[in-house]
């Protein structure tokens, strides 16, 4: 099998899955959804691993899907090392996440763990086509596809009237950003009459040659273009300004969460920003804000999640400073940097969200970890692998995200520009903040004594098929750092030197004071980690919070965004929606309506009256008739 | 050919016309105001028949044929018009005693 073929199959296995289990998966038992919704996926990876095995790579056109003009969209997959990458991160972390669906979604009946998994791999299925097309129309159907089926599992329980709220909240969000995103892919097709990848940056390749396109070159479009791109990137990936729907998203079931909220979906800004790089790397503003945006997304989320109370907010918030901290990476430049992190997000962030089902599972769907306490010694497994992952995303040498993050924060010190050196100074802080709130969780989770309102008494280990993906993701997060440890300015660097023939390599060195100061960070996060012991379980320091209390309040009212978007969008446009259907609905469009109507009936009972049914009525008006006939032919001749 | 003669007598065509408009003024007076229904259709016949006349009438004077094939015509059709009047009253009659044609007014809007 060639590579086209097998990219073909890589695209279209999870969308066979989806289409069985939406036709028949229901009737068939059980067992058939078990096997087909996450084999696929499984199916997805390994034709991936052959990819990857087999070094392929290349822009492979199947057919022209419209041909109008000089208007030409194919239907074109690209594969190079970047896709590669982005699909074994989705087929892999998701493979191991619809897996562990199937235990964790064991009390479903038998249409809705169908539907489940049909969502699931629809989902899988447009993540694919996001990360392989090499059109801007198709990347802009998989965009668009991905929102609406994380649309559909954030509100799969759809009893729920919160559910159903969170996910029109999502789709809302996540359309500003595809309105974004078309307008962007407009603006580059009429600036280089192509919408594939490849004649874009050709394009924007010969523009920048002896030959100039526009009268003053085409920076502005460039410019324009990567605003508008970023638009989409920040709807998906949840970054401030966009970002209000990503906790509110949490209503769906938690594998969703791990695999679309934290593991895949909402690294589709990064993957976009690095996939466009061109653009970026010649529109210094629009790439200037993504860094910005980035920073002040890490900063801002991981001071929220400092006072929340449930813990898949936590995480959450949690997974919204994170991304932030790719954004940084690929926004000053360092794009290998964020894709690192990306995978280890994906493992320590999913890591997090299932051993966070395991505890909700265990909890009789109790997520408010003031009621837990002092889980660790009933749930020894997950409680190991939360703190793995715990201690991974507050960067604890040797875990992934350490040398992940501690890169980023390395590229953007050593960088030397303003701009970086301040993205820098609140990324560092992040990481502080980070280390703080992940051990205020953990702890009060995991240590102390059991809580007086906990729902169960002596919770019980999940079973084997939750636990294993679990504690695979753990493994990876124990040994993933060590393919790329740079961090420490020594050893390998698989996953840079893999990226490098897509994104570049990093265009300048990284100093030996990064090290030292990555270390530092990281020994600070790690005290704060524990410093959160003394705050949350033996209380032994006053919190904080009973100091500064509208700092408190305003951290728990999540800085008023969304009360600023009600107040500014919600109720303008209800107060509009209202406005019309009492003065325009009723008097206008209704008048209207039925006043045509009554009239007809007026003019039908005046006209009745003259039916009288006296015979005598009739032969006069016939009569009359005929005499003013008459006379008036008379009067003609006279 | 204005003039005709009747039994030797010398006939104006204007007196015709005049018993014609005499008789459908009659007949039509009397759809107007009587109230028996058998009289009203009487009276129909006696405004077709006062038509036949004109026809009759006019078609000596202009020496043209056509009016008086026009009257069979007419007559045949008055023939129907009776059959078909006279059946409606006769099932009529049947279902209920009508003196007043003014009693059968159920048929309004």
């Amino acid at each position: 099998m060639n590579a086209s073929q097998l990219a073909l199959l890589v695209l279209l296995l999870p969308a066979a899955g989806a289409i069985v289990l939406a036709g028949r998966g229901w009737r068939l038992p059980r067992i058939v959804t078990q096997i087909v919704g996450p084999g696929v996926v499984w199916g997805s990876f390994v034709a991936t691993l052959a990819l990857f095995f087999g070094k392929a790579s290349g822009d492979f056109t199947y057919w022209t899907w419209i041909q109008s003009g000089s208007f030409q969209v194919p239907f074109n997959i690209l594969i190079d090392n970047l896709s590669i990458f982005m699909c074994l991160v989705i087929t892999g972390v998701g493979g191991l996440i619809v897996t562990y669906s199937v235990g964790y979604m064991e009390h479903e009946d038998g249409p809705s763990y169908a539907r489940f998994f049909t969502y699931m791999d629809v989902f899988i299925f447009s993540m694919l086509l996001l990360v392989l097309a090499g059109n801007f129309v198709w990347l802009i159907v998989g965009w668009a596809l991905v929102g609406l089926s994380s649309y559909l599992l954030i509100g799969f329980w759809y009893q729920r009237r919160t559910a159903v709220a969170a996910a029109r909240k999502a789709f809302v969000m996540n359309v500003i950003g595809d309105a974004g995103m078309i307008l962007g892919g407009f603006v580059l097709f009429m600036t280089y009459h192509q919408t594939t990848y490849s004649g874009v940056f050709a394009g924007i390749n010969h523009c920048r040659g002896a030959l100039l396109c526009y009268a003053g070159g085409d920076s502005l479009q460039l410019e324009l273009a990567g605003f508008l791109l970023l638009v989409g990137a920040v709807a998906k990936s949840a970054q401030i300004p966009l970002h209000t729907w990503l906790p509110d998203a949490m209503e769906g079931p938690t594998p969703v969460s791990a695999l679309i909220h934290a593991a895949t979906m909402v690294t589709a800004g990064v993957y976009l920003v690095g996939r466009m790089h061109p653009i970026y790397d010649l529109a210094p503003y629009a790439h200037g804000a993504v860094a910005i945006i980035g920073a002040v997304t890490a900063l801002f989320a991981a001071t929220i999640a400092i006072v929340q109370t449930d813990i898949k907010r936590v995480l959450a918030y949690s997974t919204m400073s994170q991304i932030g901290y790719m954004f940084l990476a690929v926004g000053i430049g360092a794009y290998s940097a964020g894709f690192f992190h990306l995978l280890a997000h994906a493992f320590f962030k999913a890591l997090l969200f299932m051993a966070a089902g395991n505890v909700i599972h265990a909890m009789h769907d109790e997520q408010d970890m003031r009621k837990y306490g002092g889980l660790f010694r009933q749930l020894p497994r997950t409680g190991g692998a939360f703190l793995i992952g715990s201690l991974a995303l507050v960067g604890v040498i040797p875990l992934v995200g350490f040398f992940s993050k501690e890169q980023i924060l390395g590229a953007a010190f050593s960088k030397g520009d303003p701009l970086a050196l301040g993205v820098w100074v609140i990324g560092a802080a992040t990481a502080l903040i980070t280390g703080f709130y992940t051990g205020r969780m953990w702890w009060i989770s995991f240590a102390g004594k059991p809580s007086s309102e906990r729902p169960v008494e002596h919770p019980h280990e999940a079973p084997p098929v939750m636990l294993v993906p679990v504690l695979i993701l753990a493994a990876l997060s124990v040994v993933g750092g060590f393919i790329q440890t740079r961090a420490l300015g020594i050893g390998p660097s698989v996953v840079s030197d893999f990226l490098a023939s897509a994104v570049g390599p990093l265009r300048w060195e990284e100093n030996a004071g990064a090290v030292v100061v990555g270390l530092i960070t990281m020994v600070l996060s790690t005290l704060l980690f524990f410093a959160a012991y003394r705050f949350y379980v033996e209380r032994t320091w006053k919190t904080w919070s009973a100091n500064v209390p509208w700092a408190q309040r305003l951290l728990e009212r999540k800085y008023y965004f969304d009360e600023i978007y009600d107040a500014a969008f919600v109720r303008p446009m209800d107060a509009i929606a209202n406005w019309g259907a009492r003065d325009i609905e009723g008097p206008v469009l209704d008048g209207a309506v039925v006043g045509t109507g009554n009239a007809a009936v007026a003019a039908a009972r005046s006209l009745s009256l003259t039916q009288s049914g006296y015979f005598r009525n009739y032969v006069l008006v016939f009569v009359g008739g005929a005499v003013v006939a008459a006379v008036l032919l008379l009067l003609r001749t006279a | 050919m204005s003039d005709m003669t009747l039994g030797g007598s010398h006939l104006d065509a204007s007196w015709f016309l005049i018993l014609s408009a005499i008789l459908f003024t009659i007949g039509a007076v009397g759809v107007l105001v009587r109230r028996n229904p058998l009289v009203i259709l009487i009276c129909i016949e006696l405004m077709l028949n006062a038509v036949n006349l004109t026809l009759v009438t006019f078609s000596r004077q202009l020496g043209n044929l056509e009016g008086q094939l026009f009257t069979l015509m007419s007559i045949t059709v008055a023939a129907a018009e009776a059959v078909v009047g006279l059946a409606i009253l006769v099932d009529i009659f049947r279902v209920r005693d009508v003196e007043d044609i003014d009693e059968l007014s159920e048929m309004k809007g």
